[in-house]
């Protein structure tokens, strides 16, 4: 989506912004905080059956039944127990038609990065054939790098539905 | 007479031409337009029928002139000409009928009929015009009319006023005035005219005096509302059974808790209440079925309607009219004889169609029953063994016969007629029935007529429902859908070929389905004599559903588990439970289903 856009210069100024880093594995990865609605510890989820391994379940959101996924999962990571400091973060994903609210299992939530336009640099070039639609881009911050995702393209509602058969 | 309503022809006219009027293409004027059209021709309709009873009543044809008086003027104000015309064509017939120069026959209602359905119609397309995003402006509002006009010649009352259009009044007077001179064939004289019954006048007049009690509110709202509240008394159940409040407990919390409780139970009555709208809108629309059916057939029924002052949630309500007309249509074409055959029979010539609509613990409960032949047991079954829907040599009871025109593909009916006959009528009602989450059974007495009883819950939003556990998951099955539970004795289980398990329930065979399998979790138990088995029925078939032990009773608010997960096979929604988690409501159909494909 992103990588379609007409110049690197428009690119740059809509990544800058205030980010939610949090972390996989040995990786730092960070949303838009605009999206995010709420982040809370792991709680009880309720397994769903007939969908993919990723997709743990549905949790109750003050009355709201929302799906959650493992990021772990979902990006091919080895699965590990959730400890204190497993959290879910909800939150609020746009496609064509509505939008909805999803939670994400990631191992822990880090801070609060203010991005500018000038720390944002495109994702490198892994090769061809490697595509990597939901990076919006890679983030120096204090030396380390933070991997941008666009939420949208994790996780579409397309997604979830055309893989529910084949988790049966 | 004429004279009047030329002048009223004028004075619409005056109108400016398609292209100048702005407020035409108004959408939102269009939709109330719509909208009040559709109660007005609906008090029409209902006035006909009144007026099909005692032709004298002037107080109906005054309502129905003011129905289409309104409508016609809404119509010419809109530049809706097709409406506008046949409305006005319509009233000059009423004028006449309320002067005392026309006699009210069965005609004439016939044909105020036809142009009310032609009106609907109209409302229909235009709604439809809206609806696809065609920009409203002038072009539009031409090509609205055209396209109007273009349906109307698809039928034949349309094509006959286009026709018409030109010198419409005095054709209609001369019609008019040939129909109250020969009374012994009115059909054919009135045939020419489009009379557009347009009930929406009575309405107006209604909603008038209405106006300062009640407001329209968008149905979307309504239903938020609902799920809202429905939320709030589950959260104020939580707060309730709290562990940490229940020790210890002060009597001024306790009383103010249960003050709270009163309270969230008045104001879910009161938001349940808003959707609940009357059963009898329902039932008015069969009279003028029975009314066209009766008189295609040249049998001669008598609707009698009871409890039409039920209130029913309003979305159960509009699901139900198909089924129930296929019901009626059913009633009258197979049940009642022609008025020979009753009189031979000794019953009088008149048969009666009786809709009764009431309460019946926790439940509304509809019964169409009528005093005709009745349900022919031995047919049913013959036809039944003709379609392998039974094993030849099957002893059936009568309850069971009966429900054999459940069946997908069962007709009874000797020859197909375009009523009914296709065999396509009574499975549709039971699957729409079952859709609302209701059941419908026949009974019959040979020769005194059959009856069908629809038993539906009084609101979509809430379900009763069975908490089940397996492992450490929590299912909710629903309990309409539960016949009974039993913990099976070792020997009432079988296997057949090794892989299928049937468990003998009242000395019948059912399969069993092993839930922990199909939704692949940890179960606590493996043998199903250790385990509760629940046995429910879909599509006519007993199964049995193994999960590890029954937890409770709990009402539930139903809710979407949102776009990601809507055809989950066996899933219907999910719902919040009693300690906050959300428990997956089963589909127990879908789990059959899926069965039967694995």
């Amino acid at each position: 989506m992103v990588a379609a856009a007409p110049t690197a210069a428009l690119k740059v100024d809509r990544r800058a912004g205030k980010y939610l880093a949090f972390q996989l594995g040995n990786e730092e990865f960070a949303i838009q905080v605009l999206r995010v609605r709420e982040i809370m510890g792991i709680q009880e989820i309720t397994a769903v059956p007939h969908t993919p391994n990723y997709v743990k379940g549905v949790i109750n959101l003050r009355g709201k039944v929302v799906p959650v996924v493992d990021l772990r999962l979902k990006f091919g990571l080895p699965e590990i127990e959730y400890t204190q400091r497993t959290s879910i973060i909800v939150a609020q994903i746009a496609n064509r038609s509505s939008k909805l609210l999803i939670g994400i299992i990631v191992d822990c939530v880090s801070e609060v990065l203010t991005l500018q336009a000038a720390d944002i640099e495109d994702t490198p070039d892994f090769g061809s054939g490697v595509e990597l639609p939901y990076l919006l881009g890679m983030a120096k911050v204090k030396a380390k790098v933070k991997i941008l995702l666009d939420i949208d393209m994790v996780l579409t509602a397309q997604e979830v539905m055309s893989l529910g058969p084949l988790g049966a | 007479m004429a004279r009047r309503s030329d002048h009223k022809t004028m004075s619409v006219e005056e109108q400016p031409a398609v292209s100048a009027n702005p407020l035409a293409g108004d959408p939102e004027l269009l939709n109330d337009f719509i909208l009040e059209s559709r109660e007005h021709l609906t008090s029409i309709e209902l006035q006909l029928l009144t007026l099909d009873q005692d032709p004298g009543n002037a107080e109906a044809i005054h309502a129905i002139f003011r129905g289409f008086h309104t409508i016609k003027g809404m119509a010419g104000f809109l530049d809706l000409d097709a409406i506008r015309e046949v409305s006005h064509e319509v009233e000059t017939i009423l004028d006449l009928a309320r002067n005392g120069a026309l006699e009210i026959t069965g005609a004439v209602i016939d044909r105020i009929l036809e142009s009310k359905d032609y009106l609907n119609r109209c409302l229909t397309e235009l709604e439809l015009m809206l609806q696809t995003g065609q920009p409203p402006g002038a072009t539009d509002q031409a090509g609205l009319i055209e396209g109007i006009r273009s349906l109307s010649t698809g039928g034949g009352e349309a094509a006959e006023v286009r026709g018409r259009v030109g010198p419409a009044t005095e054709g209609l007077v001369r019609l008019a005035r040939g129909v109250a001179a020969t009374p012994g064939e009115p059909a054919a004289d009135v045939a020419g005219v489009p009379a557009p019954g347009n009930p929406e006048a009575a309405k107006v007049m209604e909603t008038k005096t209405d106006g300062a009690r009640s407001i329209k509110v968008d149905t979307a709202k309504l239903d938020y509302l609902v799920d809202m509240v429905g939320e709030m008394v589950i959260a104020q159940s939580l707060v309730k059974h709290d562990p940490d409040l229940a020790s210890g407990l002060r009597p001024r919390l306790a009383r103010n808790l249960s003050q709270l409780a009163r309270i969230t139970d008045d104001v879910q009555r009161t938001a349940m209440s808003m959707r609940m709208i009357p059963v009898g809108q329902l039932f008015q629309k069969t009279g003028r079925l029975v009314r066209d059916l009766s008189r295609k057939y040249g049998k001669q029924v008598e609707l009698d309607l009871e409890g039409e002052e039920t209130e029913l949630d309003r979305n159960i309500v509009e699901e139900l009219a198909d089924p129930l007309m296929h019901m009626v249509r059913n009633a009258i074409d197979h049940g009642i004889e022609m008025p020979e055959e009753r009189v031979r029979a000794g019953k009088s010539a008149t048969a009666r169609v009786r809709l009764k609509a009431g309460h019946q613990a926790g439940h509304i409960v509809i019964q169409v029953s009528d005093d005709g032949r009745g349900l022919d047991q031995e047919q049913i079954l013959r036809k039944a063994l003709e379609r392998n829907l039974v094993p030849p040599g099957a002893e059936l009871t009568e309850t069971e016969i009966f429900n054999l025109i459940f069946q997908p593909g069962f007709s009874t009916a000797e020859k197909v007629t375009d009523v009914s006959g296709r065999g396509v009528g009574m499975d549709v009602v039971r699957k729409q029935v079952q859709k609302l989450r209701g059941r419908v059974d026949a009974s019959s007495v040979r020769g005194q007529g059959a009856s069908f009883l629809m038993k539906l819950p009084l609101t979509l939003a809430i379900i009763d429902g069975l908490v089940v556990g397996v492992g450490q998951q929590r299912y909710i099955v629903p309990i309409f859908a539960v016949r009974e539970m039993l913990k099976p004795s070792k020997d009432a289980i079988s296997t057949v070929q090794g892989s299928h398990e049937m468990a003998l329930v009242r000395g019948a065979l059912a399969p069993v389905i092993r839930l922990y399998q199909r939704f692949n979790v940890k179960a606590r138990f493996e043998k199903p004599w250790e385990c509760l088995l629940i046995v429910s029925e879909s599509g006519g078939r007993q199964f049995c559903l193994m999960v590890d032990e029954l937890i409770g009773k709990q009402e539930v608010v139903i809710k979407s588990l949102g776009d990601t997960m809507q055809n989950i096979p066996g899933v219907a929604g999910g719902a919040i439970l009693g300690d906050g988690r959300v428990g997956l409501i089963l589909d127990l159909e879908g789990l059959i289903d899926a069965n039967d494909r694995a």
